[in-house]
């Protein structure tokens, strides 16, 4: 596996699969930057998925602004091998993910303008396997 | 916030519930609630073309008018409720209000000016917190406050202290030592900075509470 982020502890190597389709309550609104990428559908976003993102906003901006990342791959996926018959326990961990479901915010920009934010997001979202579009704050009240 | 307080036509609704809600909000309407002022709260139904394009241009001040009634009520828009994706307002509390009440409100931030430190190779303009809380007179809400930041060179900060209020009589009830602008000049990176994130450890995390080989066979 190659050396993409992912948790440095855990408390179980292995875990359920989980139910997956629900609709954000949480992480659903532009909280530290100006400007956000928020998926419009749920998957396990995969930890090379997220740095693939970042290094492409990164690249985009050139130093420009600051990049939050807002979902991190703490969920192990275990995959069994191919030509594997069924049974012998759980395989072991394939790929580490991140839980992103309708509404959830996975990058956040500050200290760009919304051109340069429009910009690095279009080439972020290219990076991601599920549709994605560019928000702002919300009202406050 | 505008001059002009705008009225808004409600109706009472007698059955209230997630169902209802989605069948008056399919039907063009705003599901909402007044309460306060020692009186019994009463759900609304609002028109959510007319209230959502006040709310979302700043408007906080409405004057509610009940049908079969000619009482006017002047409300403050105290909390807003979106779908999941943050598009749609979805619900609206409505508190009643006197127009020489004293309000706590939050007032988005708005930076004006360019900051020269900006032009530092590496400076970027980050404001940790966007929005300020104020107690003030209902009448002089403000839709938001304008902070001059053409003066700030990199490094400098402005904290909420140092804001100024647009009237003497608004109180700030947010922490004084908020920083709501800041120029930061980012550490230099190393040209490989596009990687430099990536964790070099080994691909399995350590597991809490797992005994290691070692310790296996000392127990057994």
């Amino acid at each position: 596996m190659p050396p993409y982020k992912i948790p440095k502890r855990v408390k179980h190597r292995k875990e359920f699969r989980r139910v997956r389709d629900r609709k954000a309550t949480k992480g659903n609104y532009v909280a530290f930057g100006d400007f956000g990428l928020q998926a419009l559908e749920g998957c396990w976003l995969k930890s090379n998925c997220i740095e693939a993102g970042r290094v492409a906003a990164q690249h985009y901006l050139k130093r420009e602004g600051k990049l939050f990342i807002r979902v991190f791959p703490d969920k192990p996926v275990s995959k069994k091998p191919l030509e594997t018959r069924m049974g012998k326990g759980k395989a072991d961990v394939d790929y580490w993910a991140a839980r992103v479901k309708p509404g959830t915010v996975l990058f956040e920009l500050a200290g760009v303008s919304e051109e340069r934010a429009k910009g690095a997001f279009h080439r972020v979202a290219m990076k991601m396997p599920i549709r994605c579009r560019m928000v702002g704050r919300r009202v406050t009240v | 916030m505008s001059d002009e307080t705008h009225t808004l036509k409600a109706q009472a609704r007698e059955r209230t519930g997630s169902r209802y809600c989605k069948r008056i909000r399919e039907a063009g309407g705003l599901p909402a609630i007044v309460y306060g002022h020692g009186k019994d709260p009463v759900s609304i139904t609002l028109d959510t073309k007319e209230a959502v394009g006040h709310i979302t241009k700043g408007e906080k001040v409405f004057e509610l008018v009940l049908d079969g009634s000619d009482a006017r009520q002047h409300v403050l828009v105290k909390d807003l409720q979106f779908d999941y994706l943050g598009t749609n307002i979805v619900h609206a509390d409505l508190a009643r209000i006197e127009l020489t009440d004293r309000v706590d409100v939050m007032v988005p931030l708005r930076l004006v000016g360019d900051a020269p430190g900006l032009k530092t190779a590496g400076a970027i303009m980050t404001h940790p917190v966007a929005e300020l809380e104020l107690n003030c007179l209902v009448t002089n809400l403000p839709s938001f406050i304008e902070i001059d930041v053409s003066k700030m060179q990199a490094g400098d900060v402005i904290h909420a202290g140092e804001v100024q209020l647009p009237k003497d009589t608004m109180k700030l009830l947010s922490d004084e030592d908020g920083v709501v602008a800041h120029v930061v000049v980012q550490a230099e990176v190393p040209d490989e900075g596009e990687e430099s994130e990536v964790t070099d450890e080994g691909a399995t995390p350590e597991v809490v509470g797992e005994k290691k080989d070692d310790e296996d066979e000392k127990d057994g």
